[in-house]
């Protein structure tokens, strides 16, 4: 297999177990965890692509929230310090990656005559 | 307790005195920083060419002589302003997908095929539209596909990419930027096609075949919008160039 058909395997996988993941979460979850969505059906279909892309972390909230783990209050912190740091670094990082990317780009090979090997068979070259 | 005077900036109120000059300075800064980056990041682009989905012909429909290599390709026989008798089409499906299934059973017989044409100079294609309204047999013609001429041995560089898009699809069609588009194009069974840096026998494109005259071999895929050079038999078919490359001999180029 290689690189490309890997990728697209792999989007395809991911897809499927957020599929499998939306369903459970939908019917069962959601009214375990929130009580403001109990009785609502309508708005749930909307958030399937949704949970197709970001499944581990609803698995995870899910949990969380089933197990009565969860800290309300902690959204309401302040912006951690190291938001800054990250920031910061992905700055640095993305600005050294398109030099970097763009410096080693392969330069087309413009002056590549085609080569004929050997002439058809049955012809001489 | 000591008033605190420290500015603070509120979107929607007029901005304090001390910041005026702070914001107004990196306003302009970033506007120049982003147009700055915009100008070299668009310099250093290769020109997309002038490759096109020619919607402005309208639905171009067609008669000839259905070919499998195994991508489907259509030697028209009876054609029309637009796409006259004797040019040789590629054939594809909408989105990213061929039409290998489609055209098997036609294989060697008169069709009529109706679609939109991507053209970008000598390489032409057609999109045919859904089922027998693009594609459907000629029933009581008879016509045969022009002979195969071998044209030897050679050895080429340039890229390969994936038909439709090289043909105008996308743009850039090709090119490390186009890679995971012309993977999944060539995935979905769309003719792969070859850019050589120099004409071959009059053609910059050709078709791409494995060497048993297989689809692009899977070993190819991972050199997909790389500048390589391959080895590999040329045959015309009609007034296509097919190199049945061997994947053996890719070597990517510095």
């Amino acid at each position: 297999m290689n690189t490309a058909e890997a990728l697209v395997d792999f989007v395809r996988i991911w897809f499927m177990i957020g599929g499998v993941v939306a369903a459970f979460f939908l019917v069962i979850g959601i009214d375990r965890i929130d009580e403001d969505a109990r009785g609502a059906y309508v708005f749930r279909p909307l958030i399937v692509p949704g949970i197709l892309l970001i499944w581990p972390l609803v698995l995870w909230r899910w949990w969380v929230l089933e197990t009565g783990r969860d800290n309300p209050d902690a959204r309401f912190h302040p912006v951690r310090s190291a938001h800054g740091v990250a920031a910061f670094s992905m700055a640095i990082i993305i600005t050294v990656t398109v030099i970097i990317g763009l410096s080693n780009r392969q330069e087309w090979p413009a002056d590549f005559e085609p080569v004929r090997l050997s002439a058809p068979e049955g012809t001489s070259q | 307790m000591k008033k605190d005077t420290t500015p603070f900036f509120v979107g929607y109120l007029k901005p304090a005195k001390k910041l005026r000059s702070f914001l107004l300075a990196v306003g302009v800064g970033l506007a120049l920083l982003l147009t700055t980056f915009g100008i070299v990041i668009g310099g250093t682009q290769d020109d997309p060419g002038y490759g096109s989905f020619r919607f402005d012909y309208g639905p171009q429909t067609v008669s000839g002589v259905v070919e499998m290599l195994p991508y489907p390709i259509l030697h028209v026989t009876d054609g029309n302003e637009r796409v006259p008798a004797g040019e040789t089409l590629m054939l594809t499906a909408g989105g990213k997908t061929g039409v290998a299934q489609r055209a098997a059973r036609f294989d060697g017989k008169k069709v009529k095929a109706t679609g939109v044409v991507l053209e970008r100079g000598a390489l032409n294609m057609l999109q045919l539209r859904g089922g027998k309204r693009g594609l459907d047999a000629i029933d009581g013609e008879e016509a045969t596909a022009p002979t195969p001429e071998p044209l030897g041995k050679w050895k080429l560089a340039g890229e390969i990419c994936d038909g439709k898009c090289l043909a105008g699809a996308m743009r850039p069609g090709r090119g490390l930027a186009h890679k995971a588009c012309a993977a999944l194009c060539l995935i979905g069974d769309i003719p792969a096609v070859f850019v050589s840096t120099k004409p071959v026998e009059g053609a910059d494109f050709l078709m791409v075949l494995g060497k048993d005259g297989e689809a692009l071999p899977k070993a190819a895929y991972d050199y997909i919008a790389q500048y390589i050079s391959v080895e590999g038999d040329i045959t015309r078919h009609g007034n296509l160039l097919v190199f049945t490359i061997d994947p053996g001999t890719i070597e990517v180029l510095e």
